[in-house]
């Protein structure tokens, strides 16, 4: 099977710290991979490589190669707007725009001129994607409503739909459930099953058994070193290195 | 001791409320009572939509619709110059200047904003109104536009510094979902961070807006002072505000040239005060 995302050597630096170092892994298509790793070990600058996020960061600088569908986004002539368009990035708070839930939805159609002036297939994949997230049912008669009045769930999933507008073929999700409670977070996790079906998933998340109910493979990192990498049950049955079966036995924060 | 204490505080802090509602409403009553007597003699209709304004005519006018024309004209040429003009360098300062520029922007505007109105006054008069008077070939600079365009410079400092005020505090994250979308700078600045801020940039122009209404001096200095029908933004005109400035020291007291001045009072008292109530209205609104 083709991997969809490929790094070989990645070194980041902010400045002078180096937060990744010489990280190699390969993310499967329509599986989902989660990256998990004690705070600050570098997950979240890890997954912003992928979107190429990082270049906001003043200072921030990359070596190495990063492959998507064998490509590498690091080279000067990449599209960074059509690659964020490929590449869809859901955050730890749920941040949909202060406008109207219609018009979130429609945000990345519009932004890359998708759409051709076209009320009806507006609305078409408005609904499309509201569907996609389960969404559609609570709030088809709610779309002119301030996307930032709806309950923490339904913006995660807004946040979501959103992504889906704009056909990506990665989703980046970095701690997607860490604002929500127990209940909304076992939905959400249900979602990505769904979602796995048509997209190749990336979770960073702090809490280790959602890693085993969600993922296929698991990366773990320390340090902004990727210590170990592979089949999720493999990672939590049988880890290869001494540090992650430290980190999954719990003696870590 | 401490209830005593809670007691005194309580009450200083309520009878400070009361006294200025008091005095507000003293205010009011005060020119209520003085302007009122115009009534008596003209009647509301003709002192609002009468067309002259000859206070010292034999006989008197005191139609005030040239002066109310007169201040609208000028202060709606304000806010369409004024606000375009803040929101674009607002919108520069918070999201386009790199930093050491956006300190030295916004510290000057907060010098632009220290200049007395007199003082702006006389550089429009050396400055705007040659230059309309050239310009349009008009046989005075003295205009309504040149009164529009002062203004528009007093109001633009705090509609700056507060439009920015309003952009600087959008969440980051905002910023970072429309770039993590694939959104332009440009893209992310018009679709999530003007709408994110739209209510404190409103709230902005408003008082821009609310600190030049009443201005007087800079405007009587540079628009011509003609009380007659304005005939457009080219000709001279004359506001309510310094209608009552300029005529109050030669009005006998007790005259109806008097009470006229004082219920021009009263006009602009309902003037400000109903558009205090709209920016109110349209805030909450937004709001809720
Ligand atoms: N913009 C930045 N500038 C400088 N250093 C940064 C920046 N962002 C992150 N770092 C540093 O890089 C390291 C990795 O940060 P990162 O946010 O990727 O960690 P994380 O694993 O996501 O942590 P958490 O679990 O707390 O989210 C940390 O030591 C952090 O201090
Ligand atoms: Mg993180």
């Amino acid at each position: 099977m083709e991997p969809v995302i490929v790094t070989k050597n990645l070194n980041l630096y902010y400045g002078h710290f180096q937060a990744l170092k010489d990280v190699c892994l390969s993310i499967g298509e329509r599986r989902v991979t989660s990256i998990i790793g004690p705070s600050g070990c570098g997950k979240s600058t890890l997954l912003r490589v992928f979107n190429r996020m990082n270049d906001l960061v003043e200072g921030a600088g990359v070596t190495g190669e990063v492959l998507l569908d064998g490509e590498d986004i690091y080279r000067p002539e990449t599209d960074l707007l059509r690659l964020r368009k490929k590449v869809g990035m859901v955050f730890q708070r749920p941040n949909p725009f202060p406008i109207s839930v219609f018009e979130n939805i429609v945000f990345g159609l519009r932004i890359h001129h998708l759409y051709r002036r076209n009320k009806e297939m507006l609305h078409g994949i408005a609904q499309e994607s509201l569907e996609a997230v389960l969404l559609w049912d609570e709030l088809k008669d709610k779309l002119g409503r301030l996307a930032t009045h709806l309950s923490l769930e339904q913006q995660q999933r807004l946040c979501i739909a959103r992504l889906l507008a704009v056909k990506p073929e990665v989703l980046l999700m970095d701690e997607p459930c860490s604002a929500l409670d127990p209940l909304s977070t076992g939905r959400i996790e249900e979602l990505m099953q769904e979602l796995k079906k048509n997209y190749t998933i990336v979770i960073v998340t702090h809490n280790m058994q959602q890693a085993g109910r969600v993922s296929d493979e698991t990366g773990f990192m320390l340090l902004g070193e990727l210590v170990e990498f592979g089949p999720t049950e493999r990672i939590f049955t049988a880890p290869g290195d001494k540090r992650t079966e430290e980190y999954i036995t719990g003696r870590w924060g | 001791m401490k209830r005593l204490k809670e007691f005194i505080v309580e009450w200083a802090v309520k009878a400070s409320g009361i006294v200025s509602i008091v005095l507000v409403a003293l205010i009011f009553f005060f020119l209520l009572k003085e302007g009122i007597f115009l009534f008596k003699t003209q009647g509301a209709g003709g002192f609002l939509a009468g067309r002259n304004w000859y206070p010292i005519s034999e006989p008197p006018g005191f139609g005030i619709l040239p002066l109310v024309l007169g201040s609208l004209l000028v202060t709606f040429g304000a806010a369409l110059i004024s606000i375009p003009l803040s929101v674009a360098s607002a919108v520069y300062i918070a999201e386009i200047a790199p930093g050491w520029l956006k300190e030295v922007l916004k510290s000057t505007i907060e010098l632009l904003a220290a200049i007395p109105s007199v003082v702006l006054g006389f550089i429009g008069m050396m400055t705007v109104v040659p230059w309309i008077r050239s310009t349009f070939h008009v046989p005075t600079g003295l205009t309504a536009f040149a009164g529009s365009v002062v203004l528009a410079f007093m109001a633009m400092p705090t509609m700056i510094s507060i439009a920015e005020d309003a952009l600087h505090s959008v969440p980051r994250m905002y910023k970072e979902g429309a770039y993590a979308l694939g959104a332009t700078h440009w893209q992310t600045i018009r679709r999530v961070i003007l709408p994110a801020a739209s209510s404190g940039i409103v709230a902005a122009m408003m008082l821009g807006i609310g600190r030049v209404v009443g201005e007087t001096m800079a405007v009587m200095m540079v628009t011509g002072n003609a009380a007659s029908m304005p005939k457009g933004i080219l000709y001279p005109v004359r506001t309510l505000t310094a209608t009552i400035a300029a005529e109050m020291g030669e009005a006998v007291q007790g005259s109806d040239h008097y009470f006229a001045l004082f219920a021009i009072g009263i006009v602009l008292f309902v003037m400000t005060f109903m558009v205090n109530m709209a920016a109110d209205l349209f805030l909450h609104r937004r709001r809720g």
